[in-house]
């Protein structure tokens, strides 16, 4: 059955008051263009008739405000009640919670965890809930559907819905402190299919390799604290100041989608995250080139 | 008869600029002109340390992913930006005009509290200055100018700025506070015995009304603000939700005091258009009565509106019906007086000088910022585009295209009454060719960043199609908007070095005010004339043909 979703109906809303808006913004634009052309000052200025009002026309005029307000108190309460319709009891699919600044998703029912990239299926309306870490955050993919607020203290729910995969950029849209610009949001719609196979390698435990790069990296992981802030899912390191990094090479963009995920922007955000991302809460650790080269080794093959 | 007692007038002189040569008496002066003069002094130097931080900002956003200004810096400077232009440089500027002009046009020839007055104009520039010192002091304050915990409080903002956010605020908010009273109590005590209440001047009237906006607005955002230092200052938690205080609790003090703010700049503009236009129309206001009503409706209903800034915090369905009902009906009353000010020019005789001009243009673009605003009363548009570059735009046409344009036309209207010099038109017509061409330029295109997706508050943005190019030509326009100020200055500054030459009443208004010379002396008025409508000057220059009789 063909369904508008909630995206549509809040389009269609505001085309409606652009209608509305536009052909009065006309009527003002005309009458004081018109006006001021027709009774321009004459040379032979004498005063004109001094009239002092009509009530009749003002109570007419306030007469039809009140009816477009009506119609539009009526579209408005009609389709906020359609789009803001959270069951009793919410069971999300998906968890999202806001930290300064980046995305920490958690998916109840398979027990994922996963930062700043966050997974959808498509053809769903998927229950998501919002909370904050520490200031307020907003969550906002336009295409997706309505902004709502992360707020500490407060759970939020909020619909979203795909209708074609891919991938929808949003945005952190509450002021949360110097790098909020730096809060961007990308949503990857997937197949069913697709779907489940990314949650299954999610899943999976974390990399291991015999390469002695890669231990020294992961030696290096422990010894400079990197666990202090950041989880590796089967590990007792489990603390959630930074991003879960168990499976970060799976992602495609990471610091809160500022960056692209390749070596060079790796390399760039461990040698001075403060270069990359200034005001971000990783300190510099003031790496040699040969430490880097192990930590990218390592956190590189965190498929 | 009278509810009120009238003020006896002070029987000693009380010090002014005009009663003697001590430079001390800059300070020491209560006379009223003089205040309101220093007011608006005050309002253009901020205007101009505002003016340059938008400067900045719109530098910083000309192109994607910018690293002129460091992230810290510009949250300093869009927080200074916003605080700056409402409370340092529209308020002044409203408050600047009311004080010099609200007894003039009553026929009274001082304040109910000539101390309070200056009372209220040094703290409110001392509050200013503070607010200002925070940049040699360990940085401004850089929440924002609606400052939301738990972002401003010791956590996540450990700099002291935020607390001169605070105690800046604190003191400026009681600066107006004293405006306020002296407002309200100047009208109700200090009309000359002729004129009634239904009498005054609009600008008069909306200024009374303003007055007991403010003192129901302010004492909130004091109330907020002490609270908030108190968390700050000696770790009490009434904004901190990890150790049981609210989040939420902020941003309802902050909006039940901000959105009648809007309407506490904006009643006192609507004044000022509600003198110019008759004036250059040659008739008089149609439907005073209108007019002066909807402006209670305004005051009223801009108490039941706050929450439409909160729609994206998540209340039900029920919570957010009743101040969507709430914020459409407030548009009503502010419609309505768009069309009274249009019905003046109906079979006018239109004379289109320079504060005319400011006029025609606040009738356009304040109507744009009217119905944006709307927008946001209809609950879902809000949730899709609250906090985005659309409000950036909807709020600069309601606070330049409504409040500073009306400052524009109060400024070339009274400047003369003020200063006994007219400012040169040519000049003015540049002055606004240029500020309201660039004005448009700069934040039209700004509605259409905010529906692909641009969000405010951001120090830079990624390179997105089409985000460059229109953040470019809202950079251009504010270019334009700068050369328009710098054409009123040298406009202020080559006319204050001419002799004074303005006539008493150089635009053949109606209002008291022009009944004086220019400028008027220390005491206002020799003898006031007898008053029989809301026209007196009408009257006189008419007398065969003169305004219905109220009193
Ligand atoms: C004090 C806590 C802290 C420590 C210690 C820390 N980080 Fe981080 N890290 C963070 C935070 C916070 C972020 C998110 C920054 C942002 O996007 O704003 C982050 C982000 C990252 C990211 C990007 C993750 C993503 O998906 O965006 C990587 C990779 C990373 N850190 C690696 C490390 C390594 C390697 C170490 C140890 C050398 C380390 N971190 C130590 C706090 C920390
Ligand atoms: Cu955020």
């Amino acid at each position: 059955m063909f369904q508008t979703t909630n995206v549509e109906l809040i389009d269609k809303l505001f085309i409606y008051f652009l209608v509305v808006a536009g052909i009065i913004f006309l009527l003002v634009v005309f009458f004081v263009f018109y006006y001021l052309f027709k009774y321009r000052r004459k040379q032979t200025a004498e005063e004109p008739e001094q009239i002092h009002g009509n009530e009749k026309l003002e109570y007419s005029l306030t007469a039809v405000a009140i009816l477009i307000t009506g119609i539009f108190t009526y579209l408005t309460i009609d389709t906020m009640r359609k789009v803001q319709d959270i069951p009793d009891n919410p069971e999300p699919f998906v968890q999202i919670i806001g930290h300064q600044w980046w995305w920490e998703a958690q998916y109840p029912e398979t027990g994922v965890i996963t930062a700043n990239e966050i997974h959808i299926p498509v053809g769903k309306k998927v229950l998501v809930q919002l909370n904050s870490d520490d200031v307020i955050h907003s969550w906002w993919v336009a295409q997706l559907g309505r902004k709502m607020d992360m707020i500490p203290g407060i759970t939020n729910y909020v619909w979203l819905y795909a209708d074609k995969p891919g991938e929808y950029l949003g945005t952190c849209s509450e002021f949360c402190g110097a790098q909020h610009a730096g809060m961007r949001i990308r949503v990857i719609a997937d197949e069913e299919r697709a779907f489940n196979s990314w949650s299954q390698q999610q899943l999976e435990p974390v990399a291991q390799l015999d390469d002695p790069l890669f231990k020294k990296g992961e030696k290096l992981f422990e010894e400079k604290t990197c666990t202090n802030c950041h989880a590796i899912n089967g590990t007792p390191f489990t603390m959630k100041v930074g991003p879960n990094l168990t499976h970060f090479a799976s992602r495609k963009h990471f610091l809160g989608d500022l960056k692209v995920n390749n070596e060079e922007n790796l390399r760039a955000w461990l040698h001075d995250p403060q270069n990359v991302k200034p005001g971000a809460k990783m300190p510099n650790f003031i790496f040699s080139d040969q430490e880097v080269d192990a930590l990218v080794e390592y956190i590189n093959n965190l498929k | 008869m009278s509810l009120f007692i009238n003020i006896p007038e002070d029987s000693e002189q009380l010090p002014s600029l005009k009663t003697g040569q001590g430079k001390l008496l800059w300070i020491a002066s209560v006379d009223h002109k003089q205040i309101g003069i220093m007011y608006l002094w005050l309002a253009l130097f901020f205007f101009v340390v505002g003016g340059l931080e938008a400067m900045l900002i719109r530098a910083q956003l000309a192109i994607p992913e910018n690293t002129l200004i460091s992230p810290e810096l510009y949250n300093q400077i869009f927080t200074m930006h916003g605080i700056t232009m409402i409370f340092l440089v529209a308020m002044p500027a409203l408050v600047g005009f009311a004080t010099y002009f609200l007894p003039l046009m009553i026929g009274a020839n001082e304040m109910a509290f000539p101390r309070l007055n200056a009372f209220g104009f040094w703290i409110t520039l001392m509050g200013g200055f503070l607010m200002y010192f925070s940049f040699f002091a360990g940085g401004a304050p850089n929440a924002g100018w609606f400052n939301y915990v738990p972002l401003s409080e010791n956590n996540y903002s450990s700099a002291p700025g935020v607390d001169y956010y605070i105690i800046g605020l604190i003191l400026t908010g009681i600066g107006s506070i004293s405006a306020a009273l002296n407002f309200i109590t100047t009208t109700l005590t200090l009309r000359s015995p002729d004129i009634k209440l239904n009498m005054v001047p609009l600008f008069v009237w909306m200024v009374f009304i303003n007055g007991f906006l403010i003192l129901a607005a302010f004492p909130l955002l004091n109330a907020g603000l002490f609270m908030l230092l108190i968390d700050r200052q000696f770790d009490a938690h009434f904004f901190i939700p990890s150790s049981g205080g609210s989040a939420i609790l902020w941003q309802h003090f902050f909006w039940a005091f901000g959105h009648p703010e809007v309407y506490i700049m904006a009643l006192p503009a609507f004044g000022i258009i509600s003198e110019v236009v008759p004036v250059f129309s040659r008739k008089p206001i149609f439907g005073y009565k209108f007019v002066a009503v909807s402006s209670i409706a305004i005051a009223l209903l801009a108490y039941s509106v706050w929450l439409h800034h909160m729609f994206a915090v998540g209340y039900s369905n029920t919570v957010n019906s009743f101040f969507a009902i709430s914020s459409m009906l407030i548009g009503i009353p502010t419609g309505l007086k768009v069309i009274n000010w249009i019905g003046t020019m109906y079979k006018g005789s239109i004379q289109l000088t320079v504060p005319m001009l400011f006029v025609v243009a606040f009738l356009i673009d304040f109507t744009i910022g009217g119905l944006s605003g709307v927008s946001f009363a209809i609950v879902p548009i809000d949730w899709q585009l609250t906090d985005t570059y659309y409000l950036v735009a909807h709020l600069h046409y309601v606070f330049v295209g409504g409040v500073i344009f009306s400052i524009f036309a109060g400024l070339y209207y009274w400047f003369p009454k003020m200063s006994g010099r007219m400012l040169s038109a040519k000049l003015g017509k540049w002055h606004f060719w240029l500020f309201v061409i660039g004005f448009n330029l700069t934040f039209l295109i700004q509605h259409i960043l905010g529906i692909i997706g641009m969000p405010r508050r951001i120090y830079t943005y990624p390179d997105l199609p089409n985000w460059e190019l229109m953040n470019v030509l809202s950079s251009i326009g504010a270019v334009f908007m700068f050369a328009g100020m710098v054409i009123l200055f040298w406009n202020l500054y080559t006319t204050l070095k001419k002799p004074r030459s303005a006539p008493e009443d150089p635009w053949d208004a109606w209002t008291l005010e022009w009944h004086t010379p220019s400028p008027p002396d220390l005491k206002n008025f020799g003898e006031i004339p007898r008053v029989y409508s809301r026209r007196p000057l009408w009257d006189l220059k008419h007398p065969d043909k003169p305004d219905k009789r109220l009193n």
